[in-house]
């Protein structure tokens, strides 16, 4: 009954798109342009959304198992925070979770799209051709609705597409891949990915019609920079939470491992990062439209590209966790979106193309260009990188790997060259920079740089690069707050007292402001990347019961083991001490564990972290012996930095979704250079 | 006091930290490395053979276990990092290797980027170039 209903809604959903696409594309050659002609089908594709993906969640927490994915992908036990989360973890249910998210953002679009608005019910019917492949994938090939007609072994052994017919039930289903079901995490992070994902669909949707339509204006940048900045914000979060994921739950302390699946998650907030930027660019200075539109069409097609690489397998990653005729539609649709939007923009081209006025690199958008320059060939690189095995076996037959250290190579240069230039351009003054100004808007960041490089050797730091790093961010900082205070110390001069003043620089451009909280969250986030990885000390030492380990500035005792059986699984733990270096003081005790899922015949280790100020104390159990423990014990300065940093840089974004709309006359073009020119 | 003297003020600061960090970085030997970060630096390099995707130091399968104590013994009786990597290499073949050596086809996976790099910094330069000519023409 319930797939019934659902299967029933994709229809709905689908056919809904499809109108959307054929009476958006005639509505928009109306003049004036009707946008209430796509009332039935906006509301028909959010209708269809919506009831498909609650039909799936109800049928999950109804446990019916006449429903294969629900057999599949939950058992009775599963907790219910993991039951809620299996309607997005697998293959079909996260179709459903993009196409709900999809839909209502359709809906979101139309409703902001007023008579006579051409740009947006053309924005409207691509919206509407990108839902008609998501929804045609849940009707066809990735079926969350497929119904067991068959049981055997206790599984469901056969199944039939159409939802029709007599459906029959295991008793209990499998449940959820252990790994996702152990950490609730893993339940948060893909749907703020996809919220991520998904929310760039609406400026390649506006850029695509602003093409078509041979729009040579910022109205499409203007009319979705909330939509970008959203789906930054997102997307941002969901790759935090999904490395943070990683360190608490995989056991070997890592946080990113330049998996195929985890590059899929950062090529598209790359070529956003990229995008956001160079869009502030062509709605200051006129310029770099072209170049916009480039990349949101790649921005795109990443996040295509990204959704491919982790449910097609074609690369081997621990994440691409099925294998199914998704692979191919998918490849299709990447195929169909890049030929058919470059295509179009190779058209349209020279009709769009703002002309190049670039007076000088150094400059506000000289740096900007940079760094957006920079961005892509460092995308470029991990595309190419994370592929380059494929290609290789395609033309040579051999197997080849790239992992960890090529990207690691490539990834540390380019971040020293891009924290340089936010350092030096994200207070530079537009059109161009004087040698003078350079001097004055650096000066403060080059002496906190140098002091802050200064403090960390004299505080015993003796690795070069994080010397250099920690010196690059206080330049950054350094620089950001010396404008910040020299911003405020005018409007206070002006009149205002200093606590007013202090809040009114940031009202007064929350875009801006942001956009620096954001800069010094990723500076922290560097700084503590380095930290992580080059100053971590990894040990692994055999405790019986009552033994005690010097590791680094710590001491662990092995306190003694437990165990206990919990829903679904069987939980082997040691409690373990961590004391100071002289063995006396207990500062924590903590309990990693091994978690043993017995019907799936896995082990997961579950590591214990404590956190202080200078570092994170991370214990995970090796294995497990008749004298006792292997035990890891990993020590990482200044983790929590990552995680903070993490946060500014969401936080910087969202203050920047507060930007106060700048009220602009058609000959005060450069409000922005009457503000931050003259230092 | 003078501008330009009060630029210099600005540069004192910068000298003597710059001093502190050259002294303080002066390489001394540094060389002998420890056992345990060299290991972990080896398995960091090497792809563990049954996985997807993972190196020796992220998987947690027996294998990569195993192969992680055959290092710490390669270490500890005095092999060389080239030699225990040669070792896997012979054993596993080249796949082994998560950053393939730079000869052959390696060569690709470091001249195509270093290829873009060199066309785009071509391309800015070209911006800027065809627009100092406008302005030329122009006045």
């Amino acid at each position: 009954m319930i797939a019934a209903v659902g299967f029933l809604a994709i229809l709905v959903a689908l056919i809904s798109s499809g109108w959307l696409v054929f009476e958006g594309i005639r509505a928009s050659q109306l003049t004036p342009a009707d946008p209430r002609r796509l009332r039935i089908p906006a509301i028909g594709l959010a209708a269809g959304g919506v009831i498909a993906f609650l039909s799936l969640e109800l049928a999950i927490l109804t446990h019916d198992f006449t429903i294969a994915y629900v057999a599949k992908n939950t058992a009775i036990a599963t907790p219910f925070v993991f039951l809620l989360a299996a309607g997005w973890a697998a293959l079909e249910g996260s179709v459903v979770l993009w196409g709900l998210m999809l839909s209502v953002f359709t809906w979101l679009v139309w409703l902001g799209v007023k008579k006579g608005d051409g740009l947006g019910v053309l924005a409207l019917a691509v919206m509407g051709a990108v839902a008609v492949f998501w929804f045609g994938l849940m009707a066809t090939v990735a079926n969350p609705f497929a119904i067991c007609t068959e049981v055997g072994n206790g599984f469901c052994s056969a199944t039939s597409w159409l939802p029709i017919g007599n459906a029959v039930a295991p008793a209990d289903g499998i449940g959820p891949n252990p790994l996702l079901a152990n950490h609730i995490l893993m339940a948060v992070h893909p749907p703020l990915l996809y919220v991520g994902y998904v929310g760039f669909t609406v400026p390649f949707a506006f850029a695509i019609s602003a093409l078509v339509r041979s729009e040579r204006s910022k109205v499409w940048l203007d009319r979705t920079h909330r939509w970008s900045l959203v789906a930054w914000i997102f997307l941002t979060a969901g790759i935090l939470l999904g490395g943070w994921w990683s360190y608490e739950v995989l056991g070997w302390g890592g946080y990113w491992a330049w998996d195929p699946v985890e590059n899929a998650a950062l090529l598209p907030w790359i070529a956003g990062t990229a995008f956001i930027h160079s869009a502030i660019v062509q709605r200051r200075r006129s310029m770099l439209q072209a170049w916009n539109f480039v990349l949101v069409i790649i921005t795109f097609a990443l996040t295509i590209f990204g959704t491919f690489l982790t449910r097609s397998g074609v690369v081997a990653s621990v994440h691409a966790f099925s294998l199914s005729a998704v692979g191919p539609a998918l490849l299709i649709f990447l195929g169909v979106i890049l030929f058919g939007s470059l295509g179009l923009f190779a058209m349209r081209a020279s009709t769009v193309a703002s002309s190049p006025r670039l007076e000088s690199l150094v400059s506000r958008e000289g740096f900007i260009l940079v760094n957006s320059l920079l961005m892509t060939l460092f995308g470029f690189t991990i595309i190419f990188g994370t592929m380059y095995p494929l290609l290789v076996e395609a033309f040579t037959g051999r197997e080849v790997s790239v992992g960890r250290p090529f990207f690691d190579r490539v990834a540390v240069p380019i971040a020293f060259l891009v924290l340089l230039a936010i350092g030096t351009g994200a207070t530079a003054p537009w059109r161009v920079e004087t040698g003078r100004v350079l001097w004055q808007r650096t000066r403060v960041g080059l002496n906190a740089g140098f002091v802050a490089a200064a403090i960390a050797v004299l505080l015993g730091v003796r690795s070069v690069s994080i010397v250099a790093v920690i010196g690059l961010a206080g330049f950054v900082i350094g620089n950001i707050v010396a404008f910040y205070v020299h911003q405020t110390s005018r409007s206070h001069r002006g009149g205002k007292p200093w606590p007013s003043a202090l809040f009114a620089t940031v009202r007064n451009d929350m875009g801006y402001w942001g956009g620096q909280i954001s800069h010094i969250g990723i500076t922290l986030a560097v700084v503590a990347i380095a930290t992580t990885s080059v100053l971590a000390i990894r040990t692994e030492v055999p405790l019986a019961v009552g033994e005690t380990a010097i590791v680094d500035d710590y001491c662990v005792e092995y306190l003694e083991p437990f165990s206990r059986v919990e829903p679904e699984r069987n939980v082997f733990g040691a409690r373990v001490a961590v004391l100071d270096r002289t063995c006396s003081d207990v500062r924590a005790v903590l309990e990693p564990r091994l978690h043993e899922y017995t019907k799936f015949g896995q082990v997961i280790a579950t590591p214990s972290v404590w956190t202080t100020w200078v570092d994170d104390v991370y214990l995970n159990v090796a294995a497990t012996n008749e004298d006792g423990i292997r035990l890891k014990v990993l020590v990482f300065p200044l983790q929590w930095l990552l995680w903070v940093g993490g946060f500014v840089i969401v936080a910087g974004g969202v203050l920047a979704l507060g930007r106060k709309p700048r009220k602009r006359t058609p000959t005060s073009n450069d409000g922005d250079k009457r503000k931050h020119a003259d230092a | 006091m003078p501008e330009r003297a009060r630029n210099l003020l600005w540069l004192i600061a910068p000298l003597v930290a710059l001093v502190v960090v050259i002294v303080g970085l002066w390489p001394t030997d540094q060389a002998t490395a420890d056992p345990e970060a060299r290991a972990y630096n080896l398995a960091v390099r090497l792809k563990c053979p049954i996985c997807a995707g993972e190196s020796l130091a992220g998987s947690q399968t027996d294998l990569a276990k195993n192969l992680r104590l055959r290092i710490d013994e390669e270490i500890a009786a005095g092999s060389t990092d080239d030699e225990i990597v040669a070792m896997f290499v012979a054993n596993y073949g080249e796949q082994v290797l998560l950053d393939p050596p730079r000869s052959g086809w390696g060569i690709a996976l470091w001249a195509v980027p270093l290829g873009i790099a060199v066309v785009g910094g071509i391309a800015v330069y070209g911006l800027k170039r065809k627009e100092r000519d406008t302005t030329e023409v122009r006045s």
